[in-house]
């Protein structure tokens, strides 16, 4: 079973480029979903593929899914040759994404996200607004239910933004 | 026990107006009020709760089982 903090950990101690997608950015964003495993977006550069290799290397990470004695060779020309990556490891699933249909690789997932301090670390987390571009252009079932608390947590978002922005020009004329 | 008292913003959640964001959400299924209780919480301390609760959940799952194998024994 995931375990969020050994994951985060994990990822922060190999000194893994990587933005945090999926469930648990929904979390950090207010969503109420669960979630069974942590998604990144990773860097493709090979310094990263190197340090990623080594990181899934100490959890033993295997390909969920794959048959059992499907040769695998845990390197970084492996994940540099492949894109997408779900993995089981010793401390929970780990899933990580090169790109992301309708955001892009790695710099997009970048933009405007937001930074975490979480377990003595810094965590980024993909912007609100591209992770529900990313749910939407996924499309299964899974991800579509969780678009409308998305959607609902980003019109209260802006709402706050829009009554702060209309309110201090006048608190501060007024004090 | 006391009433929750919400922001003016929070009730753009718990009482949305028609044709919002908020209204779809409500109109899906979403407890909104679980929302409100996690924008309270830093971006942080949300996925520190939800690993915690994972961490319940592992144990509930161990006890179901333990249970259920205790109940296979005494058949």
């Amino acid at each position: 079973m995931l375990d969020i903090e050994r994951e985060l950990r994990l990822l922060a101690e190999y000194q893994i480029d990587c933005v945090i997608i999926g469930g648990i950015a929904a979390r950090a964003h207010g969503s109420s979903h669960e979630t069974q495993d942590l998604d990144v977006c990773y860097a493709r550069h090979h310094e990263n593929l190197e340090k990623l290799a080594a990181a899934l290397e100490s959890v033993h990470a295997t390909l969920r899914g794959a048959p059992k004695g499907l040769p695998f060779l845990l390197d970084a020309e492996t994940l540099h040759r492949g894109l997408n990556f779900t993995f089981d490891t010793s401390i929970g699933a780990l899933d990580l994404l090169g790109e992301i249909r309708g955001v892009g690789g790695f710099h997009e997932c970048l933009e405007d996200c937001l930074s975490i301090e979480m377990f003595g670390h810094v965590f980024k987390v993909m912007a609100l607004e591209k992770l529900i571009i990313s749910k939407r252009t996924a499309g299964r079932t899974k991800d579509l239910m969780m678009l409308p608390e998305l959607e609902a947590i980003l019109e209260y978002e802006r709402l706050k933004e829009t009554a702060a922005g209309e309110k201090s020009p006048n608190d501060e004329s007024e004090s | 026990m006391d009433k929750v008292e919400y922001t003016e913003a929070e009730r753009w959640l718990i009482e949305p107006k028609p044709g919002t964001a908020a209204a779809r959400a409500r109109d899906f299924g979403v407890d909104l009020s679980l929302t409100v209780s996690n924008l309270r919480l830093t971006p942080a301390e949300r996925v520190r709760q939800l690993d915690e609760f994972q961490a319940v959940m592992k144990e509930l799952r161990r006890a179901v089982i333990t249970a259920k194998q205790n109940a296979r024994h005494r058949a």
